[in-house]
C-alpha cells in the first residue's frame, strides 16, 4: 500500500512545482511584456538638468553671454527696480479662478480668469525632452533666474531666464530671449513664451500664498473643439 | 513518440500558452491609455442689448457709390515687446495692392520703411509670421505667397540693404545643397542669425529641416526636424 501511495505523492508534488513554474512563467512575460511594451513619455525628474538641482533660485546676472545650441546668446538686462507689474484690464470678475492651459498639439497658451480670456499665444514646449502633461500648481514665481543642461552640443547655459513659473519640478512657464520661433516645440521640457507674454502672464498669475496654492496649469495634449483638455498618461 | 514525451510536449505548450497569456495581458495593460479631460471655461458669447438701429429714413434717395477701400493694416511686436513690425495694404482701383513694412519702437517713434512692393493681381500677397522678428531685434522675415509657392524675405530692421540674396526658397536650398527637398516653410529664429527652414519631400511628408544663417549665407542641414 505503502509503495502505491508514493508515486502519488510525488506526482502532487510534481503537479505543484509545474503549475508554480506555469505561474512564474506567465508573470514573467508580464513583467517583461509590460516594460516593454509601456508608452513611454520619457519624463524625468529634471528639465534643466545642470540647474535643476541646485539653482532653483532667484539670481540676476547682468552682462554675463550664455550658450544656446553652441552659439553665444546675450542675456537681457534686468533691473528689479524697473519691473513694474502690470495689471489686465477688463475682466468682468475680477476673484473670479484663474487657470491656465497649454495645448502641445497647438503650441498654445491660453490663460482664463473666470470665463475672461486674458492671454492666448504661441508658446515653444519641449522638443528635447517631452513637457508634462497633468495638472499642476504654479510652485514658485522667480523674476530671473539660470537654467543649466543638456550635453555636448546640446549643452545650454542660460543667466537671466525672465518672469519663471514652475509647475512641476522645474518645469515652469518662463520668458525665452535666446530664439523666437514660437508655435514649435523648442525647449527641453519647459514652456517657452515670448517675454512680452511671458511678463504679462507673470504679473497676472499667482504663486503659492500660505496654504492657497498658486494658479493651475494645465498641460494638455490637445484642447478639443468643444474644448475639453485631453491629457494622455498624465504625470499628476 | 513515447507517452512521455507527448507529456513533455503538452508542458511545454501550457508554458509558451502561459508566455503568450502573459504577453497578452501586457499588451492590454500597457494600451489601456490614462486619460484626463478637463473642461475650459467657455466664454460666453457677448449679445448685443442694444441693436444699431437703422437711420436711414425710408424717404432718403440712395446714391451707391464704389467705396475706397481702407488701408488694411496689420502688426507684430518683437518677443521682447518693445519694437513692432506694420504692414500696411494699400489696394487701388484697379486692384492692385501695395503693400509697406514698417519698423517702429513701441511708442511709435524712430519709424524705419524696411519694404514696399507692389502687386498687380490678387494672386500674390504678404503677410507677417508671429515669429518675424530675430532675438535680438536686428532683422524681420515677411513671407510672400502666390500660387506657384511661398518664400521668405528676410530684412534689416534698421532699413538698412542687406547683402544677402534676401529671399528664401526652393532656389536658396538647391544652389546650397542640391537637395531634392522641397521649401516648405521659414518657421523662425533659432537664435539672433539663424533661421530654420522646413522642407517637405516629394511625396508630401517632412523633409530635412535647415539653419540659413543670414550673415553668411550658409545653408546647414539639421539632424532633427523642427
Amino acid at each position: 500500500m505503502k509503495r502505491k501511495k508514493f508515486p502519488k505523492k510525488k506526482k502532487a508534488t510534481s503537479n505543484i512545482q509545474f503549475y508554480l513554474i506555469l505561474v512564474i512563467i506567465f508573470l514573467l512575460s508580464f513583467a517583461i511584456s509590460y516594460v516593454l511594451l509601456k508608452p513611454h513619455r520619457n519624463i524625468p525628474h529634471c528639465a534643466n538638468s545642470g540647474s535643476c538641482k541646485s539653482d532653483l533660485y532667484f539670481k540676476i546676472e547682468n552682462n554675463v553671454p550664455g550658450v544656446f545650441e553652441g552659439k553665444k546668446v546675450y542675456a537681457p538686462t534686468i533691473n528689479p527696480q524697473n519691473e513694474k507689474p502690470e495689471k489686465v484690464l477688463g475682466i468682468a470678475t475680477p476673484s473670479a479662478e484663474k487657470r491656465i492651459f497649454v495645448d502641445l498639439s497647438t503650441q498654445t497658451l491660453i490663460a482664463y480668469q473666470g470665463s475672461t480670456q486674458i492671454l492666448k499665444t504661441f508658446v515653444s514646449t519641449g522638443k528635447w525632452q517631452a513637457t508634462p502633461t497633468g495638472n499642476f500648481h504654479i510652485w514658485e514665481k522667480l523674476l530671473s533666474t539660470r537654467m543649466t543642461g543638456g550635453e555636448g552640443a546640446d549643452a545650454y547655459d542660460l543667466p537671466n531666464v525672465p518672469y519663471v513659473m514652475y509647475f512641476y519640478n522645474d518645469f515652469g512657464l518662463h520668458g525665452a530671449y535666446w530664439h523666437d520661433n514660437f508655435g514649435h516645440p523648442m525647449s527641453h521640457g519647459c514652456v517657452n513664451l515670448r517675454q512680452t507674454d511671458a511678463k504679462t502672464l507673470y504679473d497676472w498669475a499667482d504663486g503659492p500664498n500660505g496654504n492657497t496654492p498658486g494658479t493651475e496649469v494645465s498641460i494638455c495634449d490637445q484642447i478639443t473643439s468643444d474644448h475639453q483638455c485631453i491629457q494622455n498618461n498624465p504625470v499628476q | 513518440m513515447t507517452i512521455k514525451h507527448q507529456i513533455e510536449i503538452d508542458s511545454v505548450i501550457i508554458l509558451l500558452l502561459a508566455a503568450a497569456a502573459g504577453f497578452i495581458v501586457a499588451y492590454f495593460v500597457t494600451h489601456n491609455t490614462v486619460q484626463n479631460k478637463v473642461s475650459l471655461p467657455v466664454v460666453a458669447n457677448f449679445q448685443d442689448s442694444n441693436p444699431t438701429p437703422n437711420l436711414i429714413p425710408t424717404s432718403t434717395l440712395i446714391i451707391s457709390v464704389t467705396p475706397i477701400p481702407k488701408p488694411q493694416v496689420t502688426s507684430q511686436l518683437s518677443p521682447d515687446g518693445t519694437k513692432q513690425l506694420t504692414m500696411t495694404v494699400n489696394t487701388q482701383s484697379d486692384q492692385s495692392k501695395t503693400y509697406n513694412f514698417v519698423t517702429s519702437n513701441i511708442d511709435g517713434t524712430n519709424l524705419q520703411t524696411v519694404y514696399s512692393i507692389n502687386y498687380p493681381s490678387n494672386s500674390d500677397s504678404m503677410s507677417i509670421p508671429f515669429n518675424t522678428w530675430s532675438p535680438d531685434n536686428n532683422y524681420v522675415f515677411i513671407t510672400h505667397t502666390n500660387p506657384a509657392g511661398n518664400e521668405a524675405i528676410v530684412l534689416k530692421a534698421d532699413g538698412s540693404p542687406i547683402d544677402v540674396d534676401a529671399s528664401l526658397n526652393e532656389t536658396v536650398l538647391f544652389k546650397a545643397q542640391n537637395t531634392a527637398d522641397f521649401y516648405a516653410e521659414t518657421t523662425g529664429w533659432a537664435s539672433d542669425t539663424l533661421l530654420i527652414i522646413n522642407t517637405k519631400t516629394t511625396d508630401g511628408s517632412q523633409g530635412t529641416s535647415y539653419w540659413f544663417e543670414v550673415p553668411t549665407k550658409a545653408v546647414i542641414p539639421l539632424a532633427t526636424q523642427f
